[in-house]
């Protein structure tokens, strides 16, 4: 937990750096304290100046990386502020759920909420605004227009590649622990992407506002579904399924084997639908062609 | 506290026996079992499913595979810990002693967090064992500390809790940092029974025979110690091998179950306090009626859960749900207790030596506090490395200034009120959020933060002093009719606690990103301080800290007990009424700001008295002293350490507070 912070010692030498290369930018400085945002600044080729987290961001989002240079800024609930108002960033980009800090981030520089998953809206379609938004203000509308086609192009080819198959519902988990599992369903990225893919979700039960449910696995029980594990497995949660019990019943009676998936940010925006419905079909294939 | 200390009422209503009460719950779980067997697939084929391997039908398969290890696992382990609970309340003559207080579910949970980060693949060896080992560690670090004191009540119970804290704070600093990775063990620390097949049944029950034999080849000798210490002793029993080996079961039980299902605090403490107030008085009695009670309790409660919480999108776990529903139970039963009277309270003044001059100690606190103060003010870490600033830079120092000025206030406030609290119960556990105002309070906020949508700081505050306003409520309506009575206080503050804990547990395990606002606002940071709440703040604490120093007479007075205190004409129930509304003014202003900081209402009383602050009026300023001290040096670290992320000021203090209070505990 303690590791020495190996970024201290070069962190001065890289500030420094920028500064001197500080030439007046073409696109503004931002800072942001959210992934989602982060991946679309990435994707939009506007990598953003500073990014709360940035080892957790790499291994949970894991792509698009962020560059070298990118300044971390702390926790995301707790952003270092000197840190952030040293930086003197143009805007700071945020999301609704860090909205209490709005207040103290606008003494540094102008905050921008940009919503994504609200309750009640199609998701694809926020996604799409949210999209657009963030390249109005990196002043690059026609990347962002450019990321969405590409995106959805993407999908397009990817509904084209499991034409003639006929897919059974998935049911998609990822494990918690030996006993309990996200389930992913409507209001999420997962759900979204499975809808352009014209796939079917087996799980019709109620979700929070995150697009998962929290349930036991003897929820799953009656689910006439291919499974669809989203990794990474908790230390030790391999192990315990391996040993049987209601989870290798489950896995008996479903249908086909398991599709297991490398884990994705599933609170993402484009490009973690575009990679997680790479995936996904490149798993349906892969276990089809088995 | 003495085994009798809890009677049936006066009044000799349709009785209720020990017996009875199991018959009513044991009617309960049976009918909820049979109706939902019914509604599942039917009785008899319900039933073929507990014994035979299933065929392929789905319904079968859950049944067997996750409904009836379900039901044993809940009997198993509702047994277990009231079996552990009453152990523990017979060793330490505790009733507010609960498998949890010896540190021994926090223990497992840091042991299985730091097993899931450094070495995993401990956890695929058992990770029965990886908590086992680490309660273990955690009940041998508070024998330890008991050690020199021939593990007598009062030091256990203080060092478990302090073991507790300590635990749990280092806990809270692992899961501010690794959220992600560690939210699977959420689930666990609430207690969830739900199962993957019969292992963990068939781990836990042969187990739990060999402590329910250990425990009645115990029976005698244990009940020595309903007597007194000397009578005990005159018979010629070893108590500190006694006590070693009554906890040391009750532990091996609590590890066991807290293993397998995770934190199920509430069973341990409310089976063994029903039973006694059912009129089960002999501890053979009490061991057996509640160890069936706790066992019936918690299939109740979570059959009933399973039956309601279908339609919810979160898992509600049944550890969190008993805690919960315990509460009220609590509070209903406080008024019931007849508690140990008005003894003089055991081992309040026995820490520390007094100081020959007090006032010289104060003026070195004060000077330290000060050059702190400054350094925490200019020097920190940029961007480009350390960098001491200049006092003029104002654009650097409006970050920093409100934070140090909050962390010295909140520090001053909860070491007033802990001082206060402390003196008023003369229990050295006391502290403001074992009164469950900071829990109150606490609750609310998480209500806003969850229920409201992106709620705004003002919204914040407005909700977090009505949550303290509803607890102080709820505190003196309970307790003005027994005169504010110790014990009494510490009760309806532990049950209230309870329902914070449930809460949090509740919306920790549920896996809202949201989560990580709440873990970092319960931590106890200075981060969303600005300067005009830091002024007021600041001004706050020194306003009430001048409201109590008046006070001192009684303060001085009150710790020798309510005869005593009447004798020499102190206005009982007033003096008292009185002191708690100060101490719930001084903890709801402290939470509002930087969370329920409990640590430093615990320790710097502690540190003020090891130090040699022993009149209450001395006693009040050197625990104001010691409590900024520590706040202020605990924020600035907390900046510094790992630099740009920044550990909150409140887990910093009991890291600090708790190490140093562990050695100076050793020393007694």
């Amino acid at each position: 937990m303690f590791r020495p912070r190996r970024v201290l010692p070069w962190l001065a030498g890289l500030l420094a750096a920028l500064v001197a290369t500080a030439a007046p930018a073409e696109t503004p400085r931002l800072a942001t304290l959210d992934w989602t945002l982060a991946e679309t600044l990435v994707a939009l080729e506007a990598p953003p100046r500073a990014v709360a987290q940035i080892e957790a961001y790499h291994a949970w989002v894991n792509a698009p990386r962020l560059p070298e240079t990118t300044i971390d800024l702390g926790l995301r609930s707790q952003p270092n502020l000197e840190l952030l108002a040293s930086l003197d960033p143009d805007r700071i980009l945020i999301s609704p759920m860090f909205a209490n800090l709005t207040p103290r981030l606008e003494r540094i520089a102008p905050v921008e909420t940009l919503p994504l998953y609200s309750p009640g809206r199609d998701t694809w379609t926020e996604m799409r605004e949210l999209t657009l938004s963030v390249g109005e203000l990196v002043d690059r509308p026609e990347a962002a227009t450019r990321l969405i086609e590409a995106t959805e192009a993407r999908l397009e080819t990817l509904k084209a590649r499991l034409d003639g198959t006929t897919p059974p519902p998935l049911l998609m988990v990822q494990f918690m622990d030996s006993r309990h599992v996200r389930v992913f369903g409507d209001n999420g990225l997962f759900q979204a992407v499975l809808d352009r893919l014209d796939l079917d979700n087996a799980w019709n039960g109620p979700t929070n506002a995150w697009g998962f449910s929290l349930v036991g696995i003897e929820a799953l029980a009656g689910l006439d579904a291919r499974l669809v594990v989203v990794e990474p497995y908790p230390a030790g949660v391999q192990e315990t399924l391996a040993e049987g019990g209601l989870w290798g019943h489950l896995v008996e009676t479903s249908r086909g084997t398991p599709l297991m998936l490398p884990p994705v940010w599933s609170f993402g925006a484009l490009p973690s639908a575009g990679r997680f419905a790479e995936l996904l079909v490149s798993a349906l294939e892969s276990a089809d062609a088995v | 506290m003495p085994s009798d200390a809890l009677v049936r009422p006066r009044r000799p209503r349709p009785r209720l026996t020990p017996g009875r009460a199991c018959l009513v719950l044991g009617l309960a779980v049976l009918t909820l079992a049979l109706v939902e067997l019914d509604a599942r697939s039917g009785l008899g084929p319900g039933l073929a499913a507990l014994i035979g391997t299933p065929d392929e039908a789905t319904g079968a398969l859950v049944l067997h595979f996750a409904w009836w290890p379900r039901l044993a696992m809940a009997l198993l382990a509702g047994g277990g810990l009231a079996l552990a609970g009453v152990l523990m309340q017979q060793v330490l003559r505790n009733p507010l002693a609960a498998p949890t207080t010896l540190g021994v579910a926090s223990g497992a949970n840091l042991a299985l967090m730091s097993a899931t980060l450094l070495a995993p693949g401990l956890l695929g060896l058992g990770r029965e064992w990886v908590a086992l080992a680490g309660g273990g560690g955690a009940m041998a670090l508070v024998f330890a500390l008991a050690w020199r004191r021939g593990l007598a009540p009062v030091v256990v119970v203080l060092g478990g809790l302090v073991v507790n804290l300590y635990f749990g704070a280092l806990s809270m600093v692992l899961l501010l940092f690794h959220q992600e990775e560690l939210k699977g063990l959420l689930i666990w620390g609430a207690g969830s029974l739900s199962q993957n097949g019969w292992q963990d049944a068939a781990f836990l029950a042969p187990r739990l025979a060999l402590g329910a034999l250990a425990a009645a080849w115990l029976l005698r000798p244990l009940a020595v110690l309903e007597l007194d210490e000397a009578g005990a002793k005159s018979l010629g029993v070893s108590l500190k091998h006694l006590r070693l080996a009554g906890l040391g079961l009750a532990v091996f039980l609590t590890g066991c179950v807290v293993s397998v299902v995770g934190i199920i605090g509430f069973i341990g403490l409310a089976a063994p306090n029903i039973v006694r107030l059912a009129g089960a008085r002999r501890l053979g009695a009490r061991l057996v009626w509640s160890t069936l009670l706790g066992a019936l309790l918690l299939a109740t409660t979570d059959l009933l859960l399973q039956r309601f919480s279908g339609a919810l999108p979160t898992l509600i776990p049944t550890g969190a749900t008993t805690a919960a529903l315990g509460a009220p139970l609590l509070l209903w039963l406080i008024p019931r207790l007849r508690l140990g009277g008005e003894a003089p309270p055991r081992e309040a003044r026995a820490i520390g030596t007094r100081h020959p001059a007090p006032g010289r100690l104060a003026i070195w606190l004060a000077l330290s506090l000060t050059g702190l103060a400054v350094v925490a003010l200019l020097a920190g870490q940029t961007g480009t490395g350390w960098h001491w600033a200049a006092p003029t830079d104002w654009e650097l120092l409006q970050w920093r200034l409100p934070r140090t000025l909050a962390a010295a206030g909140c520090g001053v406030m909860l070491a007033i009120a802990g001082t206060l609290i402390q003196r008023l119960t003369g229990n050295p556990m006391a502290s403001p959020e074992l009164l469950g105002i900071s829990g109150g309070s606490a609750i609310a906020l998480m209500g806003a933060i969850f229920l409201l949508p992106a709620p705004d700081n003002l919204t914040l505050v407005g909700a977090g002093t009505l949550g303290a306003l509803v607890t102080l409520a709820v505190l003196v309506g309970l307790n003005r009719k027994s005169g504010f009575q110790p014990e009494r206080l510490l009760l309806t503050g532990v049950a209230i606690t309870a329902l914070f804990d449930a809460v949090r547990a509740v919306v920790l395990a549920g896996g809202d990103p949201r989560g990580q606002q709440v873990i970092a606002w319960l931590s106890g940071s200075t981060y969303y301080v600005d300067l005009p709440s830091a002024l007021t703040v600041t001004g706050a604490a020194l306003l009430l800290a001048l409201a109590a120093a008046p006070l001192s007479r009684w303060l001085d007075i009150l710790p020798l007990g309510g005869a005593t205190a009447t004798a020499l004409g102190l206005p009982l129930a007033r003096s008292r009424l009185v002191l708690l509304l100060l101490v719930a003014l001084l903890t709801a202003g402290a939470t509002l700001v930087v969370g329920p900081l409990s640590f430093v209402g615990l320790l710097a009383p502690h540190l003020a008295r090891l130090l040699g602050f022993s009149r209450a009026g001395a006693h009040l300023l050197g625990a104001a002293l010691t409590g900024a001290l520590l706040m202020v040096l605990a924020d600035w670290l907390g900046r510094q350490w790992l630099f740009p992320e920044e550990i909150p000021a409140g887990l910093v203090a009991s890291l600090l507070g708790g190490a140093y209070f562990m050695w100076g505990l050793r020393r007694l």
